[in-house]
């Protein structure tokens, strides 16, 4: 670690209860205050994880743009092997006899670092929003401020970390996009074509212009109410009881304290993780702004309550959910990072909807229509949309991961793995028990393999869903796959790919 | 089986002769059997001699291709007015002909369709009957199935689309109000993508206002159904839309822009794709002229490759060109569908009614009647020459390129892209189909 840093600056940051006070009061009062969030999540988080070891300051790192695209410079003099990191290389040269020493560290002397963007118009130089690993801020710079130089010869995609590139080649053309209707699709703009064309979008036509006027004269109000809540779920700590969603906002609303209060058990160590919190919070007042409009639209577009609707995310939802961030920062990470995992397959019953959400007056509106699958579909529709933006992030499991496991090298290496897609991570995904793939191997699927523990702690979230977890999971190398399907009082199925995060040799 | 398939079509002369002279020979046709004992038989001889049955060729090249043999025979005795002669091959290809059967069969059904009107002067009334039929039986539902599935299986509409929205995109980029005036034949397949990618835009979503020049016969079938689903679409997507739908594609030239809903502030695109050639042949410079006085931002044309225009007046070359377009697009639909699609079956019947309209209307005294198109398609070059009085070409940049290309690939194999050669002033991109370029298209500005 030390060696990563020889032409680093290093700051103090103080991330402490102060900036959550500060946030509560920013986000109350104007649309875009992701940093906050962040930083309280931060704070939370490090002090759940790390009791009795109170140290509030985390180290901000600059590192040059220089280090951060070097690749391999640890070499082994053996085979000329390239590693990004010396431990690893340690590692390796235990495969050759040679001597390896790995560095010990015990928790009392870790002293968090975090990771800013040398970039200076990027969200992430300011040391408020540093990214919290040194994987995450390599790979987030080569994204965001590198040449994207890996091609996919199938759909031109253009990627500037190779791990992408093999991860999209590894599933490129081989997903399927399922409409309501019953059609397979294996090309994304056949199915973005069809989506427009099909029936079920067009069932409640008349409906929606006028739903959207209506919606739209509360939107405002949605807006505060919810940024309000989602503040005050986070920064109360124990998390208070989900608040009743406003009436105008549907799913997403009934979801949001759930999402919350997720956040808060699983705060990440990392102030990168304050991301998801945004957009989750944009998200989520984007639907309560767009509430009854979405929903009959979404009704519409799902309407065959019998069949499962896949979703193919990052076509609809996670453009709402883009589009919800248009002016906030964290727009261009969300749409990278979506655009380098998307979720292989989603499917959704949306009949579910009416046991799952229907809660809301605005909602029985459609709920008295048997045919109509109730409106939870357009909301899972944002809701896969931003798990889809999330996939790469997993906080969930990162969470989970760090603070369930209990060797040090084993925390640190999944912490690698989780975290290396740093900027953009949703928590949402938490919220309704997606289940995450992830290449971790063995101490990933021993984490997973016990979700009963794992969810255990938070009944009255899960209960509040009605949603049972069962977790499978794959651990071969590249990108792996994991469903994950919850039996509850509606059955959804969320089936989700996650990038590959991997420690860099 | 692929042997048979290709085998028995001079089986299918030989057998039919013979039915003929049964006076039985419609309901033998589909029956054929296909065994695979073939007589070579010369075509040629056995056309003009219908008692014959085979003669004994070694020319590999007659194997293949007994209708376009038997169909230019045809259109040749009927330019000649040698009567008897045309009447002899009218009725032998009634006898082969099929639209059920394989691709020769279909291509001397329609043909025929279109040489049989043409010699008995009833052009005008059977492509107003076709019209007609087509009008009764259009509706969404089919209209929505037949393109589609044509573009799940074929790029050859999807590479206009992906061509031209990728150039809007990147003329539009950067502006808030858009709007695109869509002249053309696409029924709105190619906007869902385009909503999509300005949806994910990295800027602020834009607002989109979409005008939609349709024929009248569109609009009362289709085009209020795909409108509603268009501003649905764009909802969900959330992008700020407007749909607006204008007759008038017989009078492009004519339209001003209030009648296009033109506004101040917007940045235009003009996107034609199978439109132009729907325009009369004389007033095509008219309405390109117009569209330039839109000062859009780009123009996108998409044509198919076939000249169906500067061969107007000599029969037989124009029915030459039209059998060399349509054979390929009838290979191209037999490679793409299966043999027993009713999407094909469509699309091939649209061919006729298209065949009809240029080999047998007489469409340059008419006066134009509500409803009527032209159907005379131009190539590439050809269309260049009329832009460029108006606009100057603007390149392909290499993202969409690769995007076209990308989009090949995921197609059967058969499909390449030809990039203009830059000779007798051309532009665009050509996606050809074993080699011959068949769609043309190209972006311009004023």
């Amino acid at each position: 670690m030390p060696a990563e840093m020889e032409n680093s600056s290093s700051v103090t940051l103080a991330a402490a209860a102060a900036s959550g006070e500060a946030s509560a009061t920013s986000s109350a009062s104007q649309m875009p205050p992701p940093p906050p969030l962040t930083t309280t999540t931060t704070t939370a988080k490090k002090k759940r994880n790390l009791p009795g070891m109170p140290d509030p300051d985390a180290e901000v790192i600059a590192l040059s743009p220089k280090t951060l695209m070097a690749t391999n410079r640890f070499v082994c003099e053996i085979c000329n092997k390239g590693f990004q990191r010396d431990q690893n290389l340690q590692l390796h040269r235990r495969g050759h006899n040679l001597p390896w020493k790995l560095r010990q560290r015990t928790n009392k002397e870790v002293r968090k670092r975090v990771y800013v963007c040398p970039e200076a118009s990027c969200v992430h130089h300011d040391p408020s929003r540093a990214l919290g690993d040194l994987t995450g801020i390599k790979k987030h710079f080569c994204r965001k401020h590198g040449e994207k130089k890996w091609k996919c010869d199938k759909c031109a995609k253009k990627y500037a970390v190779l791990s992408d590139w093999k991860a999209h080649l590894k599933t490129c053309g081989t997903r399927e996009y399922r409409c309501d209707c019953g059609t397979l699709f294996s090309r994304r703009d056949s199915f973005i074509t069809h989506r427009a064309f099909c029936d079920a979008l067009a069932e409640e036509s008349n409906k929606s212009v006028q739903t959207v006027v209506v919606a739209e004269t509360k939107s405002s109000e949605d807006q505060k109410m919810q940024t309000v809540q989602t503040v005050g779920a986070l920064s109360s700590s124990p998390p208070p009881p989900p608040p009743p969603p406003p009436p105008a906002c549907s799913v997403i609303s009934a979801l949001l304290p759930v999402q919350n209060t997720e956040m808060l058990k699983n705060q990440p160590l990392n102030a990168d993780d304050m991301q998801p919190s945004n957009a989750c919070a944009n998200a989520i007042s984007s639907s309560s702004s767009n509430g009854s409009s979405s929903n009959s639209m979404c009704t519409s577009v799902f309407s065959s309550p019998s069949v499962g609707a896949p979703l193919q995310p990052q076509t609809t939802a996670y453009s709402d959910l883009i589009c919800a961030m248009a002016r906030t920062e964290c727009q261009t990470s969300s749409i990278a990072a979506a655009s380098v995992t998307e979720p292989t397959f989603l499917r959704l019953s949306p009949s579910n909807g009416f046991t799952l959400f229907g809660m809301t007056a605005q909602d029985e509106r459609h709920y008295v229509r048997p045919s109509q699958p109730a409106m939870s579909a357009t909301a899972l529709l944002q809701k896969a949309a931003q798990m889809g933006a999330a996939a790469s992030g997993a906080s969930l499991l990162r969470g989970f991961g760090i603070s369930l496991t209990t060797s040090p090298d084993q925390q640190e290496s999944l912490q690698g793995n989780h975290n290396a897609e740093g900027d953009s991570v949703n928590p949402a995904a938490a919220g309704i028990g997606l289940g995450c793939a992830s290449d971790g191997g063995a101490r990933l699927t021993e984490l997973m393999t016990g979700p009963s523990s794992l969810f255990g702690s938070k009944p009255a979230t899960l209960d509040f869903l009605g949603l049972g977890m069962a977790v499978g999971s794959t651990s071969t190398g590249g990108l792996s796959a994991l469903i994950s399907s919850m039996d509850g009082a509606g059955r959804l199925d969320i089936g989700t790919a996650l990038d590959r995060r991997n420690l860099d040799d | 089986m692929d042997a048979t398939l290709h085998t028995p079509k001079l089986q299918h002369l030989i057998y039919c002769n013979q039915t003929l002279i049964l006076g039985n020979g419609e309901a033998h046709i589909t029956t054929m059997p296909n065994n695979n004992n073939i007589i070579h038989s010369n075509d040629q001889s056995s056309l003009t001699s219908s008692t014959s049955h085979s003669s004994e060729s070694n020319d590999p090249f007659s194997t293949g291709k007994w209708a376009s043999k038997l169909l230019r025979e045809c259109a040749k005795a009927i330019a000649d007015k040698d009567s008897s002669k045309f009447h002899h091959l009218l009725w032998m290809l009634n006898e082969l002909a099929s639209p059920y059967g394989d691709c020769d069969q279909k291509l001397a059904s329609y043909f025929l369709q279109a040489l049989f009107s043409k010699a008995t002067d009833s052009g005008n009334r059977c492509y107003k009957t076709l019209t007609s039929v087509v009008e009764r039986n259009h509706c969404f539902e089919t209209a929505r199935k037949v393109i589609l599935k044509f573009q799940e299986v074929s790029p050859w509409t999807t590479f206009g689309h992906v061509a031209s929205n990728g150039a809007i995109l990147e003329a539009l980029e950067g502006e808030t109000k858009l709007h695109i005036i869509d002249i053309s034949n696409t029924f709105c397949t190619q906007w869902p993508t385009l909503l999509e990618a300005l949806a994910t835009r990295n800027d602020e979503t834009p607002h989109l206002n979409l005008t939609v020049v349709a024929t009248p016969a569109m609009e009362r079938s289709v085009m209020k159904e795909i409108g509603q689903r268009m501003e649905k679409f764009a909802g969900l997507m959330r992008v700020p839309f407007e749909f607006h739908l204008v007759t008038g594609l017989a009078r492009l030239g004519e339209l001003t822009k209030e009648e296009l809903g033109v506004r101040e502030g917007e940045a235009i695109a003009v996107n034609c794709i199978g439109a132009l050639r729907r325009i009369d042949v004389d007033k095509r410079v008219d309405a390109i002229r117009m569209l330039c006085g839109l000062k859009p931002k780009v123009v996108t044309i998409v044509e198919e490759e076939a000249d169906f225009t500067s061969s107007r007046d000599d029969y037989v070359k124009c029915f030459e060109e039209c059998l060399r377009f349509y054979t390929l697009f009838f290979e191209m639909l037999e490679e793409s569908f299966a043999p027993t699609s009713n999407e094909r079956l469509a699309l091939e019947r649209e061919c006729g009614r298209s065949i009809v309209n240029v080999l047998a209307c007489d469409n340059e005294e008419g006066e134009g009647e509500e409803g009527e198109e032209s159907d005379r398609r131009e190539k590439g070059t050809q269309w260049c020459e009329k832009m460029k009085e108006s606009f100057t070409p603007i390149g392909y940049s290499d993202d969409v390129i690769d995007d076209v290309k990308a989009l090949l690939k995921r197609y059967r194999s058969g499909w390449s892209l030809l990039p203009a050669q830059g000779e007798n002033n051309e532009v665009g991109l050509y996606l050809a189909w074993k080699e011959e370029p068949v769609v043309w298209t190209s972006a311009w500005k004023p």
